[in-house]
């Protein structure tokens, strides 16, 4: 189907309602591919659209018990990952030739075994980061706290809580397995504009600087990619970091071990 | 996870373990819940459903008629959020729109594919496009929020029977067009002028998606 822009364009709205042929979808569908323009104009129909579907029903729970139970469903070992059924009890040594020869069998089925269950873990992984690293993208543009949010919802991440000696000063730190660290703190005093709040990683005694926040950090990121980190600490230094701490921490705490 | 996602407020004494990540969930972003979800996280996929799941079943009960065929829709929807949560591109709008546009595509499938139904359908608004009866006047006027209304009432009469013959109705702007006894391109311009008229309205008003998914 060979449409101008502008026959195209005049396709948009009824497109975002479905109240196109699949042949006229198809042709939309592909244009939308290469023109931003178009896709915004889709987008806005889109939101437009949903503003008119609101209806303040509230969501059916017998529903949510039906995909709820499709969930829990799903959560039970597939059966291709049942290592009882691939070893039968028929298989086992019972003596006479079969001592000699089912070793072999059941190192190789034993290995065959290993290798889906590695493809398989390997597929789920790769399968998680494909679900996440787009979305991850996408969330960091929606801003910090937005991956704050996401790091204090990491399960796996270490939770630090960072105190000055007289505790009146006080921050929260997370860091992620990936080393992705947020610091949060609203009551580390604002400083100057030529000093900056640094972030430290203690190995052994031997302090690493993992970031520098600024002079009114509020919430800010760090990366930390050191292992056997014990301890970690914010000094106050001269605009822009420096290469070892020059002070006392302001504020410091240990990592929970893992 | 059995319990109602609708009543989950209640649970998880505040300062708990259980409350605070109840009270991370009900703060977060759609965009966050959906990179939790990702994660195989349950309890985001619940806070979506309370957020989201009323307007899904709203839509799909609306276009479809049928109870039960509206309750599948929901299950359906929710359940591919689950397993293709990376279809969600939140550069392309709200999580709220993207869910709707899901369940309107599947309404209008089933729809499409009861020859029964859509003849059924076809009969109805015929008459009511030759009544001069808005087929959806029950709907604007039960359903539909206030403000809502008032971005709605920026429609001419025209604009706005197209807009739902299209959209409540399921039908395609060449049926809409024989309904409605005018010309095919006049239909697409007026569904497409229409939408572009409530957008502005919408703008204009201090009606945001955020008051919605809320409300």
């Amino acid at each position: 189907m060979e449409l101008t822009h502008d026959e195209m364009e005049e396709l948009l709205g009824v497109y975002a309602l479905d109240a196109v042929t699949p042949d006229e979808a198809e042709a939309v569908e592909l244009h939308l591919r290469d023109c931003p323009r178009c896709r915004a104009e889709v987008a806005e129909h889109r939101e437009t659209a949903a503003v008119l579907a609101y209806a303040g029903s509230p969501a059916p729970p017998q529903v949510w018990a039906r995909i709820a139970g499709t969930l829990e469903a799903e959560d039970s070992p597939p059966p291709w990952l049942d290592l009882a059924r691939v070893v039968s009890m028929q298989d086992r040594p019972r003596g006479g030739d079969r001592r000699r020869s089912l070793p072999v069998r059941f190192v190789a089925s034993m290995a065959a075994v290993a290798a889906v269950v590695i493809a398989v873990l390997g597929v789920q992984v790769s399968r998680l980061d494909e679900r996440t690293d787009r979305l991850d993208a996408a969330l960091q543009k929606e801003g910090l706290d937005q991956a704050v949010q996401a790091a204090l919802f990491d399960e796996t991440a270490r939770r630090i809580e960072l105190r000055s000696d007289d505790g009146v000063t006080f921050a929260k730190a997370v860091v992620r397995d990936n080393g992705d660290g947020f610091i949060v703190s609203d009551n580390l005093p604002g400083l100057s504009d030529d000093r900056t709040y640094q972030v430290w990683a203690i190995v052994g005694e031997q302090p690493i600087s993992v970031g520098v926040l600024g002079n009114d950090p509020g919430v800010a990121a760090f990366t930390m990619s050191a292992p056997g980190v014990t301890v970690l600490a914010v000094t106050a230094e001269r605009a822009g970091g420096v290469a070892s701490p020059s002070g006392a921490p302001v504020v410091s705490g240990m990592l929970p071990v893992t | 996870m059995s319990r109602s996602p609708v009543d989950r407020q209640s649970t998880g004494a505040p300062g708990s373990e259980e409350g605070s990540v109840a009270s991370a969930l009900q703060d977060m972003s759609d965009g966050g819940l959906v990179v939790a979800i990702a994660r195989y996280r349950e309890e985001a996929l619940a806070e979506a459903y309370r957020r989201h799941a009323g307007a899904v079943f709203a839509l799909a009960r609306r276009v479809l008629v049928d109870l039960t065929a509206a309750e599948e829709v929901v299950q359906e929807v929710f359940l591919r959020l689950w397993t293709q949560p990376d279809k969600f591109d939140p550069d392309r709008g709200s999580l709220r729109s993207y869910l709707l546009a899901q369940t309107h595509g599947r309404a209008v499938d089933l729809l499409r594919s009861d020859t029964s139904r859509r003849r059924r359908e076809e009969r109805e608004a015929r008459q009511t496009a030759e009544a001069g009866y808005d087929l959806e006047h029950e709907v604007w006027d039960l359903a539909v929020a206030d403000q809502v209304k008032q971005v709605v009432a920026v429609l001419p009469p025209a604009e706005r029977r197209a807009i739902e013959l299209a959209y409540f109705g399921g039908h395609t702007y060449r049926e809409v067009a024989s309904l409605l006894g005018e010309p095919e391109g006049t239909v697409k311009s007026r569904i497409r002028a229409g939408l572009k008229r409530m957008r502005t309205a919408l703008k204009s008003s201090d009606l945001t998606d955020t008051d919605l998914a809320w409300s």
